[in-house]
């Protein structure tokens, strides 16, 4: 198993190098925000830089999925491996590990490093109570179904639906946010999308010969 | 178990239902953004009269000062809907930052500007900082920061587990809007505060340092549920906006040669304190809709009696679209808010200076009273429909009985008589463009799942005005759901109608059952999953239709020899018309090849 995720790792290698650069840059950006925080000045230019670049690393993730899936169907990688002393699901299995961890690396810094700051830099009200757990729960969850996403438009033999479909579903899901919020709704929302895209995905990696 | 977990995730039925529920997902969002830009658009068109509601005079004002010669302007109370802010209001983001600004319902901190107060749930105390000034014998200023910690049973300068721990409190926010939103920091006095789960009231007095507990709420009282107390108002980004101004007369030094008056030009008849001020009494809002009313000093409701009842009043229940309820809750209410009226009378040490005031100005009297009474006149309450469309205007008086209730409607002149359409109806079909957004969002409303629309008239009332507005799966602001509020006819009758509202979601779903029942029948399915799949697509429509498509057996048909259709080879007896496999039988020749030919 470990074999396939360092396999897995090394052949998406540039995107784990993508998720830690973007881990720095908004932790860069979180800082200026909330250190230099002036309700007279709107913070334009972290705005500015900010969301360009959580559009690329939303559909940066979406893409990952979509190129494991995309290459294992083309490069018939699953029928390679398949021939050694592994199974299906631990091929699926380990591909979806890998993309936790490409989403685990660009977060996790990204949450604590928000954490640390806000205790640093704001009043010691509970004012923030929660609310950075909240918001990254709900952003992971968010960036992983866009993940899942790409898994499922990504098993097919012609590269536009991959690429085309991938970004479209992407764009149509990632408002779910700006209509729920961060709340426990969304949460459950984004659960139950996960769950069932995973489903389908196993169904469809499972099911279709090699 | 592992087994199982696999043997569930490669069922069909189980794929069938994860791509259902992915396809719901992404076709509910579309369909979100639509009905909301129809929505928003309807909402910011209405027509300006059915925005605004209004009384004058207001009702509430003493004789002696509203019919007073020298009033130029009778004392008016007005509501108005704010409907440009309404549509990025509703949307989950800033609602969830919105929630949880100071002073917000899911916010423990009361207010953070320099000085704070908030509650802190580990302790279940509340904690008050502020900063206080110190002139030193050589004039310097000394600023100390001084932290209070207040609990049911008393206050101190220490967390002190002896001061007891509040569990679930809400306090007047009256008291907060005095002291941060005027921009300046007053001393602090009193702040009274009720706590759900201990079912009491409290009175912190903040100069002795002590707390006051008033009597606990018998458990079998059910008539009492605050869920606020103090003013009155659902959020702090007004959707509506209610005000009242007092009889105002003519300045003193206005132009003699101008005609006509303006703000300027007209004073209130008394001073007056605009914040609202309901004088001996704290409003107290149950979660029924009803205000009550309690004292003060003793922290009790008061007790009702013929002369005075001891009720406020209660929210009122706006015109909607198919009727209006003769009550509502809170939670059904878009947003409301509620004013009460004081008289306050200072008197003086000289027995001939009396004062009298509305609300308790006594902040910019220069001298301290030596007596000060204070009288409840009433309250002005004005509610906005769950859809954001009505709005309704009621005065009662100080024994809360309704004095008059006005609802928002846009006048039309018809002939010589002038017409009254509510604004419910007017926002939907006043304005040149809103038949054409209304069919749009009703359009967008039939292409949800006919199940999931019907389930949206059983549990309108279930979800919270607010939420109904970013709600994805069950639509509360559905015309169907709206049409559950209809009090006008009976069960059936009403939910015919309702089925009739979302008549073309039925036609397209019965459309859809039939191209996959023949499609079905087509690519091979069993008489047990077309029943099923035709079951689904009538009652999901276009999202079991899209459902089917992704998830049918892909193959690949071949002719049948017997009937000539399309059959699947992958069984073995074709699907349409039961005949095996014709084989030919293989029967060896009876002549040989013995030789080679001569």
């Amino acid at each position: 198993m470990f074999a396939l995720i360092k396999r897995e790792i090394q052949d998406h290698i540039a995107y784990f190098i993508g998720a830690a650069v973007f881990s720095v840059v908004f932790i860069i950006i979180s800082f200026s925000l909330i250190s230099r925080y002036d309700h007279r000045k709107p913070p334009v230019f972290s705005i500015g830089f900010g969301v360009p670049a959580a559009t690329i690393v939303i559909f940066g993730i979406c893409a990952m999925g979509a190129t494991q899936m995309y290459l294992d169907r083309t490069r018939k990688i699953s029928a390679l491996l398949s021939t050694l002393a592994v199974s299906r699901n631990q091929i699926l299995l380990a591909k979806i590990i890998t993309g936790i961890l490409a989403i685990l690396i660009l977060f996790v810094p990204l949450t604590i490093a928000a954490g640390i700051l806000l205790r640093l830099f704001t009043p010691p009200v509970p004012m923030f109570t929660g609310m950075v757990l909240e918001i990254s729960v709900v952003v992971f969850l968010m960036a992983f179904a866009c993940y899942c996403i790409g898994l499922q438009t990504g098993w097919n033999s012609s590269p536009v639906t991959p690429s085309l479909g991938a970004l479209f579903l992407t764009c149509i899901l990632i408002p779910l946010i700006l209509i729920k919020g961060f709340g426990v709704h969304i949460a459950v929302i984004l659960v139950l999308f996960i769950v069932a895209s995973l489903i389908r995905t196993w169904h469809t990696f499972m099911k279709t010969s090699l | 178990m592992k087994t199982l977990i696999k043997g569930l995730a490669l069922n069909y039925p189980v794929k069938v239902f994860a791509t259902g529920f992915v396809v719901l997902t992404l076709l509910s969002i579309p369909l979100f953004w639509f009905r909301f830009i129809c929505w928003t658009s309807l909402s910011v068109n209405m027509p300006d009269d059915a925005k605004r509601v209004f009384v004058r005079p207001s009702g509430l004002v003493p004789p002696e000062f509203e019919n007073d010669p020298n009033v130029v302007s009778h004392s008016i109370v007005s509501a108005r809907i704010h409907s440009r802010e309404k549509g990025l209001l509703s949307l989950g983001i800033v609602d969830y930052f919105i929630r949880r600004f100071p002073g917000e319902p899911r916010s423990n901190v009361y207010f953070s500007n320099g000085n704070c107060m908030y509650f802190d749930k580990k302790s279940g105390q509340i904690v008050h900082t502020y900063t206080q000034k110190q002139t030193m014998p050589d004039k310097t200023t000394l600023r100390k920061v001084v932290q209070f910690y207040v609990g049911p049973e008393g206050v101190s300068e220490t967390r002190d587990k002896t001061l007891g721990r509040f569990i679930d409190p809400i306090i007047d926010q009256g008291w907060i809007e005095h002291r941060w939103v005027d921009g300046r920091w007053e001393e602090l006095r009193e702040l009274i505060l009720y706590d759900k789960k201990l079912r009491c009231f409290f009175k912190i007095d903040f100069n002795q340092r002590t707390v006051i507990k008033g009597p606990k709420l018998g458990k079998n009282d059910r008539r009492h549920k605050p869920i606020q107390i103090g003013l009155l108002d659902r959020t702090p980004f007004e959707l509506s906006y209610l005000n009242w101004t007092p009889p105002r007369i003519e300045v003193a030094d206005r132009d003699p040669n101008k005609i006509g008056y303006s703000s300027t030009d007209l004073k209130p008849i008394i001073p007056t304190d605009y914040d609202c001020d309901a004088g001996p009494y704290l409003l107290i809002l149950d979660e029924t809709g009803g205000i009550d009313l309690l004292d003060k000093e003793t922290l009790e409701f008061v007790t009702g009696t013929p002369q005075f009842p001891g009720v406020a009043g209660r929210l009122p229940a706006p015109e909607a679209y198919f009727g209006s309820k003769s009550s509502v809750t809170p939670r059904e209410l878009l947003d409301y808010e509620v004013w009460p009226l004081a008289l306050t009378t200072y008197f003086f040490e000289n027995p001939e200076e009396v004062k009298v005031t509305f609300g308790d100005p006594s902040f910019f009297f220069k001298r301290a009273p030596s007596r000060i009474e204070r009288k409840y006149l009433g309250m002005f309450a004005a509610s906005l429909s769950r859809d954001g469309t009505a709005l309704a205007l009621a005065v009662f008086d100080e024994k809360g009985t309704v004095i008059k209730t006005e609802y928002s409607r846009l006048p039309r002149q018809e002939g010589r008589y002038t017409t009254y359409v509510e604004s419910s109806k007017a926002a939907f079909f006043g304005t040149p463009w809103s038949p054409a957004l209304t069919i749009g969002k009703y359009l967008a409303e039939n292409l949800h799942p006919p199940i999931l629309s019907v389930a949206s008239y059983f549990t309108a009332s279930a979800f919270e005005a607010a939420s109904g507005h970013r709600a994805l799966f069950f639509l509360p602001n559905s015309f169907i759901a709206m049409k559950a509020e209809d009090r006008g006819e009976n069960i059936v009758e009403r939910f015919l109608s309702a089925l009739w509202l979302i008549l073309p979601s039925i036609i397209l779903a019965i459309w859809l059952a039939c191209r996959v029942s023949k499609d079905a029948v087509v690519v091979g399915l069993s008489e047990n999953a077309r029943a099923y799949w035709i079951i689904g697509t009538l009652a999901f429509g276009l999202t079991a239709y899209i459902t089917y498509r992704l998830t049918r057996p892909k193959i690949t048909l071949v002719t049948c020899p017997n009937c000539g259709k399309m059959r699947r080879p992958d069984m073995a007896k074709c699907h349409r018309c039961k005949s095996d496999w014709l084989v030919p039988e293989l029967r060896p020749p009876v002549w040989r090849v013995l030789g080679k030919p001569y």
